[in-house]
């Protein structure tokens, strides 16, 4: 066991011993080894379940929307991303600070759970394509910590070769190009919603998709409804996402979700300068405030 | 037994095309699925596809009839009905039980659908044996042979380089002799099947279960999910549907679409109750429908071991697990 799963185990014991919360949420091993999916441990005897290796994926911020009810506080463990979830949620004020205890875990960057199924245990595994771009290791925000931060000018070094290679490839294409590629993307997409589910910036109470009296979106599969599901379900992350990157990972589909999502960063960029969301809990939202030198081409 | 080359199956789907659409287990943008074989389709013969057969039968869309409403008047019309018979090459074991759920649902205790009826008629069933299990593959734990299924018109045998066949049903006999020309009889022996990886003991569980509506497991078992529908939309038996209208002014259609236990809105009633709120409502209809109720209704399980959920489930809510929780609860 390494020592930071032995100290994982031992803030998490302390924390459910003393009763400062009564659940904590981390990972544990799966059905196969390159699976570390959510673990909820609720008594002081149940920490040995907890593991941090390369397959600790999941955001476990996203679950915290669960618990806004709760009594009591709950402990959870945040990688780089899972606090910048756990900042866009506070920003949104979707939960209270003082409810959530974080214990922060710098992340070495996972590895891509299919490549680990094909290539076997002892192979040298890729990092997931998520993890490869990654620009903030280190938890943001935390109570505990474990382990040590990446050098911030190696996620300095990072941040400067910042790389949109993959969507200024779509954007060179024509219109008709592009709409090829997407409705080939999305005919496949089977609306199973995981993308959605798993985001840490669908927050909404009640989804627009599920609002189905309304009827914004119908209950066919076809290129028409995909596609408006496609284009919304991007527009309302705009300027939200955290580029954890789980929508794309758990798309049964393998659809380039975060193609979309990084073209509305880039054009956010642009557009108001460079943001990345929730890293900064006390900032404007780009798309969510007016500001009078914001381009305005379109009036 | 008549034995085909594997290089040569392309020739012999090919033939079988010019009278029947032929589905075979193909690679299409990096997804495994049945798609009707045309030349240069991508096979994929070598592991289970990853949509099973389901939406050949029970398509994720299906329009039923279309209408006109103005004021008082409402008609109603027919859509052109589909023609024409289709082989389905290569289901394996787990799905050709799935077929078997689809029809008990669909086809029996009185009630016929028209529109599942009317696919099922028109098509023939190829099996295809499988020889080394996928790694979330748990069939034989769920009562299913691996090697030869049930409800198979023709059961095919994966020996290697080639594919044996075996003429089950008459309509097997008939098809088989069309393509006789490229078929070899020749002594094989069919491979014996190797290890699973994974196992469920689901002896005893759907008894058990009839016990556990309000027992605290499904507090834990439920709160990693996340209530989506991966598993209801890769699994070869779910078949829940919801009907909807799709209406432009005067002129509608009528559709029914796949549905899934998981989602809110299945079921939020007219007057906007929702019965099963949460997680854990939805998560125990789920198992409970897969190893209890569909037991009780049909005396078969509702889950064949294909391993399709295990493989997607984005937060790794393991059925062979909640299998093992069921049988460990006090």
């Amino acid at each position: 066991m390494s020592d930071k799963v032995k100290k994982m185990q031992e803030i998490a014991r302390e924390i459910l011993e003393k009763g400062e919360a009564k659940v904590v949420i981390g990972w544990e091993k799966g059905t196969h080894w390159y699976l570390s999916p959510p673990a909820f441990i609720d008594k002081p005897e149940e920490v040995e379940r907890l593991v941090w290796d390369d397959f600790c994926h999941n955001n476990l911020s996203k679950y915290l929307k669960d618990y806004v009810n709760h009594e009591g506080k709950v402990a959870i463990f945040v990688k780089g991303c899972d606090s910048r979830a756990f900042n866009r949620l506070l920003q949104d004020k979707q939960i209270e600070r003082d409810k959530v205890i974080l214990i922060g875990i710098p992340c070495h960057g996972l590895k891509d759970q299919d490549k680990a199924k094909e290539l076997g245990e002892n192979a040298d595994i890729p990092k997931a394509k998520k993890c490869v771009e990654c620009r903030y290791p280190n938890p943001l925000v935390y109570d505990y910590f474990i382990g040590e931060e990446k050098a911030l000018d190696e996620v300095a070094a990072a941040s400067e070769a910042r790389d949109f290679s993959d969507v200024e490839a779509i954007e060179t294409l024509s219109p008709d190009e592009k709409y090829e590629f997407w409705n080939k993307q999305y005919e496949r997409c089977l609306r199973c919603y995981a993308c959605r589910n798993v985001c840490p910036a669908c927050s909404c109470r009640e989804c627009i998709f599920d609002q189905t009296r309304v009827g914004w979106i119908g209950k066919a599969n076809n290129a028409s409804e995909n596609q408006f599901f496609a284009l919304t379900r991007a527009m309302h992350v705009a300027g939200l996402c955290i580029e954890c990157g789980e929508c794309e990972r758990v798309c049964p589909m393998n659809i380039p979700i975060m193609l979309l999502n990084k073209k509305l960063i880039k054009d956010i960029n642009l557009l108001f300068g460079p943001y990345d969301a929730g890293v900064d809990v006390d900032g404007k939202l780009p798309l969510g405030h007016f500001d009078k030198n914001d381009p305005e081409e379109f009036m | 037994m008549k034995t085909v080359l594997k290089t040569k199956l392309p020739e012999l789907f090919e033939k079988l095309a010019n009278n029947y659409t032929v589905f075979v287990p193909a690679k299409i943008e990096g997804i495994s699925r049945f798609a009707p074989y045309q030349n240069g389709l991508e096979l994929a013969l070598e592991e289970n596809v990853l949509m099973p057969p389901k939406d050949i039968f029970f398509p994720q869309t299906e329009k039923m009839y279309k209408f006109k409403a103005k004021d008082q008047y409402l008609e109603i019309e027919d859509l052109p009905p589909e023609e024409g018979q289709q082989v389905i090459f290569g289901v394996r074991s787990c799905d050709l039980k799935s077929i078997d759920c689809l029809d008990q649902v669909f086809l029996t205790k009185g009630f016929v659908d028209a529109f599942y009826q009317d696919k099922r008629d028109r098509s023939i069933l190829i099996g295809l044996s499988c020889v080394k299990p996928m790694e979330n593959c748990f069939c034989s734990s769920m009562g299913v042979d691996p090697q030869k299924g049930v409800g198979a018109d023709i059961q095919a045998y994966d020996l290697g380089d080639k594919v044996g066949f075996e003429a089950i049903t008459e309509k097997g006999r008939e098809l088989l002799g069309k393509i006789e020309t490229l078929l070899v009889e020749e002594a094989a022996s069919v491979p014996a099947v190797e290890k699973f990886v994974l196992t469920a003991d689901i002896e005893g569980v759907p008894e058990k279960l009839k016990n556990m509506f309000d027992h605290p497991i499904w507090d834990d078992i439920c709160r990693k999910c996340l209530n989506c529908s991966v598993c209801a939309f890769v699994c070869p038996t779910c078949h829940c549907f919801d009907i909807a209208s799709e209406v432009r002014g005067e002129d509608g259609t009528k559709i029914r679409c796949w549905d899934t236990c998981m989602f809110d809105e299945y079921t939020r009633m007219a007057g906007g109750h929702q019965p099963r709120p949460g997680k854990k409502e939805r998560v125990r209809n789920r198992f409970m429908h897969k190893l209890r109720y569909f037991p009780e209704r049909y005396d078969m399980l509702l889950c064949t071991g294909c391993g399709r959920c295990v493989a997607k489930c984005p937060v790794n809510l393991d059925i062979t697990a909640v299998i093992r929780k069921i049988k460990e609860a006090e």
